[in-house]
């Protein structure tokens, strides 16, 4: 996904936060019952919180630990959301964007005269709203 | 002669495909006006319910979900915050700061997330969960996220 693409640095308190939320949800998606999976969790977050005032190196050391350890106890079909990445019903509805209108042929458009007269119009006060709060736009036509 | 009898035959072979269908549309009205067996339990009884009166199509694109206003979320994002068992309800408000104000460490900020997750039913990726730093900027993504707007 996109949002996963690595686009910068990530700083090592959110390395942890994402071992720890992958973690325990490896952990929901191998517990049934609620309650034995927060059995579980509990003792995964006190083995985290053991380790809270490490030294750096150390602490660089327990994520590639933690991630290794990860990785062998894996779930081979981990409960997703349906709507999300990797879930079933992921981009099942695409909802086409509002420009797709802008780009209807002439004949079409001419189809519903009224509705891109209003939409014309709107367009007009939204630049003018745009540009009494940001000002005027300084680059150039692309 | 014998088309008469044949057609006389065939006539009654459609009599009981018409009682058959009759019969079976009976019990369709039957479910449609709640009189459920009653050996059933709730859950199927409200499933044939549901089927026999309306024709609802599960999952299908043509069903419009409900959609939560505003306020809805301000509520369901407040309760699940106020539930998670480290923060204190007396000072929560939709303004509080989860690390600064409610005293919570990163760690219970990913659970305070993960419930956000299970409660709305879609997954937030980490790039989005570290700017979600109060309840309010919760609600403002969830309302962006479902397309809702004031």
């Amino acid at each position: 996904m996109a949002t996963n693409l690595p686009t910068g640095l990530i700083s090592h308190t959110r390395k942890v936060q994402s071992l720890y939320k992958r973690a325990v949800r490896n952990l929901e998606s191998w517990h049934e019952y609620r309650d034995i999976f927060r059995y579980h969790a509990t003792i995964l977050r006190k083995r985290f919180d053991d380790n809270k005032q490490v030294d750096m190196i150390t602490a660089k050391q327990l994520i590639s630990e933690g991630e290794d350890e990860l990785f062998s106890q894996i779930h081979y079909a981990p409960a997703k959301f349906p709507e999300s990445p990797g879930g079933v019903a992921y981009e099942r509805e695409v909802t086409p964007p509002d420009w797709v209108v802008d780009y209807w042929h002439p004949l079409e458009k001419a189809q519903y005269p009224e509705y891109f007269a209003r939409r014309e119009q709107r367009k007009k006060e939204f630049i003018k709203l745009w540009e009494q709060q940001y000002g005027k736009s300084t680059a150039g036509h692309h | 002669m014998s088309c008469i009898i044949r057609n006389i035959r065939s006539f009654t072979k459609r009599a009981t495909y018409l009682r058959c269908a009759s019969s079976k549309l009976h019990t369709f009205t039957e479910y449609g006006n709640g009189l459920v067996p009653q050996s059933l339990d709730n859950k199927s009884k409200r499933f044939l319910e549901a089927t026999a009166t309306t024709q609802f199509r599960f999952y299908s694109p043509d069903v419009i979900k409900p959609k939560p206003t505003v306020e809805e979320i301000k509520d369901r994002v407040l309760r699940v915050v106020a539930s998670y068992d480290k923060v204190t309800a007396d000072k929560l408000t939709l303004d509080s700061h989860f690390i600064n104000d409610l005293g919570l460490d990163s760690l219970d900020h990913v659970e305070v997330i993960m419930a956000m997750e299970d409660e709305f039913g879609f997954e937030i990726p980490d790039m989005d969960a570290e700017r979600l730093l109060r309840p309010a900027d919760i609600v403002r993504y969830v309302a962006d996220k479902e397309d809702i707007y004031e």
